[in-house]
């Protein structure tokens, strides 16, 4: 491994070691992102939740700013959300807002560390970036960047899995559980979306209100200013089609 | 204690928790789920899964889905001294994100371009194989100058790269391209806990899965 690398990792054990007394950063954590970005605003809004300082840092990725030497040196699989905590190089969104939490938490509440709790909270994230995230992924993309119309394979699959999200809500206020977790924090993106964009998922009633809920919850943490406003940003793609 | 475990011979998430319980010691109580009978829709099982998907664990009272959050799951609350996934916060990142490398790109790339060509005899789509050879120069360039997958020890993003890496291999794909990945192939191989007996035998019950599919769709 390169000297400057293993200097790096070195430099943020010890940034972590160090700010384990303070739960805070050395300096405050970069964030390679882009405002409509369903994870990078889901990062975003977990920093706030943990009163997180971000030193964000515009990647346009429609101008290939994700593909330049020095991003993909960075990052070889060019992807945003992109974190570097003082040295320490992060991707995927739910592993970042995992380590957020498990290095910098005051408390474990956001991401439970009692196993069984914390196992609802991954299979969730999992079931999200796996399921819920894709299929709307499958759904969306084609019509927001192409112009295509929804093709109603796509409509079954999604509305397939508000369904199970719909029934893991069952007789809980938020997804894993009593209590917001990330996984709370990565699914309300999609579901933002979905509401901005007008699509239906009325009859999914445990999701209406957990998401009425979640929204309330998250007003003080930038749900607005980073989720909605981001939705808002995607939509104006959609009308322009 | 035992746990029960409800999979299906020659899938690679169920193969993923059977490596991570032999390396825990933990005993499984092997449930066959006949996915082509539908055993996945009786009542009994959605109640513990309402989504319907193999591989599920019971332990106790509580049960849990997703290969990825059941591994997690068998560290965290029975592996205690483990080093499958690590306590500290950046090494148990980058075990992270490789698995969610995993479960969000390179298992779903192989799977949007292989499984229509056996379940549904369809042609080689180019644009699918580009996008699994990008994700397998991901890895090769992650595996750059690290033993395993996540660093220098064995993890879980091992065992379910693995679980993935050997069902592509599985199926005919020419691995030599991506250097880095064959030679941590081989040393999972040989490194990984009861290998052979785990996934070693789960990807012999694949292949045959595939044969007899393939025999199927030719008649």
């Amino acid at each position: 491994m390169d000297k400057t690398v293993v200097e790096k990792i070195q430099s943020a054990n010890n940034a972590v070691a160090r700010s384990k007394n303070s739960r805070m950063p050395v300096q405050p954590i970069k964030l390679y992102y882009l405002p409509p970005s369903p994870p990078c605003r889901a990062v975003m809004m977990t920093a706030k939740v943990l009163g997180l300082e971000l030193d964000l840092v515009l990647t346009n990725i429609m101008e290939g700013q994700h593909m330049t030497p020095e991003y993909m040196k960075m990052n070889p699989q060019h992807t945003i959300p992109t974190m570097d905590d003082n040295g320490f190089i992060l991707w995927e969104s739910r592993a970042i807002m995992a380590y957020l939490v498990n290095a910098y938490g005051r408390d474990d509440s956001f991401y439970p560390k009692n196993p069984r709790q914390r196992a609802i909270v991954d299979q969730r994230l999992n079931f999200d970036i796996g399921t819920l995230f894709l299929r709307y992924v499958n759904l969306y993309v084609p019509v927001l960047f192409k112009g295509d119309e929804m093709e109603q394979e796509n409509i079954d699959k999604m509305n397939e899995a508000l369904g199970w999200l719909n029934t893991m809500l069952d007789g809980r206020a938020f997804v894993a559980g009593d209590n917001l977790t990330i996984a709370d924090i990565s699914i309300i993106v999609t579901i933002t979306n979905l509401d901005v964009f007008g699509y239906d998922f009325s009859s999914y009633e445990n999701v209406v209100n957990w998401f009425a809920r979640a929204k309330k919850t998250l007003e003080p943490y930038g749900y607005n200013e980073i989720d909605r406003a981001g939705g808002e940003i995607l939509n104006s793609f959609l009308k322009k089609q | 204690m035992t746990i029960d475990l409800y999979y299906t011979p020659g899938s690679a998430p169920c193969r993923l928790v059977l490596l991570v319980a032999a390396a825990l010691d933990i005993q499984l109580n092997l449930k066959l789920t006949d996915l082509s009978a539908g055993e996945q829709f009786k009542p009994d099982f959605l109640k513990i899964n309402p989504q319907h998907t193999v591989p599920t664990i019971v332990d106790g009272d509580f049960s849990l889905w997703e290969s990825r959050a059941i591994s997690r799951y068998l560290v965290n609350k029975y592996g205690a001294g483990s080093t499958l996934y690590p306590e500290d916060p950046i090494a148990r990142a980058i075990v992270d994100q490789r698995l969610d490398f995993d479960l969000g790109t390179l298992y779903p790339r192989f799977g949007n371009l292989f499984y229509p060509q056996i379940f549904a005899g369809a042609p080689v789509d180019e644009a699918l194989l580009k996008k699994l050879e990008e994700a397998l120069v991901f890895f090769n360039t992650f595996l750059e100058g690290h033993k395993y997958a996540a660093g220098s020890n064995l993890t879980l993003a091992d065992l379910s790269l693995v679980a993935t890496v050997s069902t592509i291999d599985a199926v005919g794909f020419n691995l030599t391209p991506y250097p880095n990945v064959l030679k941590w192939f081989q040393l999972v191989k040989s490194t990984a806990p009861a290998y052979e007996e785990t996934n070693g035998k789960g990807i012999e019950e694949f292949k045959n899965f595939i044969t007899r599919l393939k025999a199927k769709s030719e008649l």
